[in-house]
């Protein structure tokens, strides 16, 4: 009875300091039909986490929303759009990770992935000192990366502290 | 050794390169699978003449080792005889296998692509016999080859190609090589430019010519045996998802084919159908 209540504390509180990826908005080049977008569904539906796809045909854009408790990596939805032959550009991302480094220097780094990026602010700089240690939930811009690469700078929109 | 070799990057590599999935329904086109991507396709081609209709339906089957790389294999069979000459737009009695490398993708904007593809192949008898003509013939295998470079985008597709067959000799018979080319322009309504679980349409003009060399028999050339046409005529492809459906007809523009040694040919039709199955396959951490 003890060691299911500590077994379901801890799962509790893994749970509620998750680092996670919530939501990935990734701009698609070179889909020009109903196949390219479906084979980008498929291909996204495989990652596991993912919990709705949407593909827009005319704008690019693939608006992925991740489950609860996901270890998705940013990577797989790299390669997700490069197996089809296609190219991604920048992606906006909302992401749950926890704070290190620096004021100066932030990092994010997403638990559950090696994803690890360097903060640097869109537009004006904000004081993330107070922030630094804890689990923050960021929205931001991941700028367009090479060929099986990840962007190691996230440039954020927004950082708040994750409840 | 050297034709042990030619084989070899024959079978690594294909030929044929029509009617399938994205493309159009007679032209070279440039779209290869995706990784993992299955995509198998049937269809029904028809050539009409003045000595009857021949038939053939192009089984083919495609697998992509890599974004830009896909073997395939296509099995086709004929019924019905027109005794026409040989053709490589319009599959016939050979089987092939081989495959299609995109070997340049410039990714520009959203929904638009230039590209190029290069296919190799192995073309082999099929178990059934010609009609006409070619039928008398000893049968030996050929290498097919082509070359297609062009534009996909939401609205318009551009793609000009050509490729060269050319079989070997058996029995002091041979077929005869075959140079094809075409040249196509679709176009997609911007009306018809929709999300993708919708139907997604989009109408082709695809102008397509053949030259086929003289046939060889018993080690003569056979008087007036060679051949050029040029065809041209539209056709629509309808995909829903990872299910596409084709159809297209074309018309002679030029027949410069001796009607002593074959039919006159009046029309040409065709209908596919291509299922994509795409991977769901991804890399973990």
């Amino acid at each position: 009875m003890k060691t299911t209540f500590a077994l379901g504390f801890l799962l509790f509180t893994s749970l509620a300091a998750h680092a996670e990826y919530e939501q990935v908005n990734l701009t698609v080049f070179g889909m020009d039909c109903a196949p390219c977008a479906h084979a980008i569904h498929v291909s996204m539906k495989g990652i596991q986490g993912v919990n709705t796809v949407d593909v827009d045909l005319n704008t690019g854009l693939v608006a992925i929303k991740l489950t609860p408790g996901n270890s998705a990596a940013m990577h797989q939805f790299n390669e997700a759009v490069e197996k089809n032959g296609f190219t991604h550009k920048d992606a906006t991302i909302i992401v749950r990770g926890q704070l290190s480094g620096s004021a100066q220097a932030p990092f994010l780094e997403v638990s559950g992935t090696k994803d690890r990026y360097a903060l640097t602010p869109l537009a004006s700089g904000m004081d993330l000192s107070g922030l630094l240690g804890k689990t923050v939930l960021i929205d931001g811009v991941l700028p367009q990366s090479g060929k099986g690469k990840v962007s190691d700078t996230l440039r954020y929109k927004s950082v708040t502290e994750a409840k | 050794m050297k034709s042990l070799l030619v084989l070899a990057c024959a079978i690594a590599l294909t030929g044929t390169a029509f009617a399938a999935d994205h493309g159009p329904v007679f032209s070279y086109a440039t779209p290869v699978n995706s990784e993992r991507e299955f995509s198998f396709d049937s269809g029904i081609f028809g050539r009409s003449g003045t000595r009857g209709t021949q038939f053939s339906t192009g089984s083919g089957f495609g697998y992509g080792i890599t974004p830009h790389f896909t073997v395939n294999t296509l099995l086709p069979a004929t019924f019905g005889s027109g005794n026409l000459p040989e053709s490589r737009i319009v599959p016939g009695n050979e089987w092939s296998v081989g495959a299609s490398w995109r070997f340049q993708h410039s990714v520009t904007s959203v929904g638009k692509r230039i590209e190029s593809t290069a296919s190799l192949g192995l073309v082999v008898p099929g178990p059934q016999q010609d009609s006409g003509v070619l039928g008398s013939l000893h049968r030996a295998p050929g290498i097919a080859g082509s070359l297609v470079t062009g534009l996909a985008s939401r609205s318009q597709y551009v793609w000009v190609g050509g490729g060269y067959t050319r079989f070997a000799e058996a029995s002091h018979d041979r077929r005869p090589d075959t140079l094809s080319w075409s040249a196509v322009y679709g176009y997609r309504p911007s009306n018809l430019r929709r999300g993708y679980d919708k139907w997604d349409y989009r109408g082709f003009a695809e102008l397509t010519g053949e030259h086929t060399g003289a046939v060889r028999s018993s080690g003569l050339i056979l008087p007036d045996s060679s051949s050029t046409t040029v065809w041209l005529g539209p056709s629509v492809l309808a995909i829903y998802k990872n299910i596409a459906i084709e159809g297209g007809v074309q018309g002679p523009l030029f027949r410069d084919v001796s009607e002593s040694v074959y039919g006159r040919e009046r029309i040409r039709f065709a209908i596919n159908l291509s299922y994509l199955k795409y991977s769901s396959h991804t890399s973990s951490h």
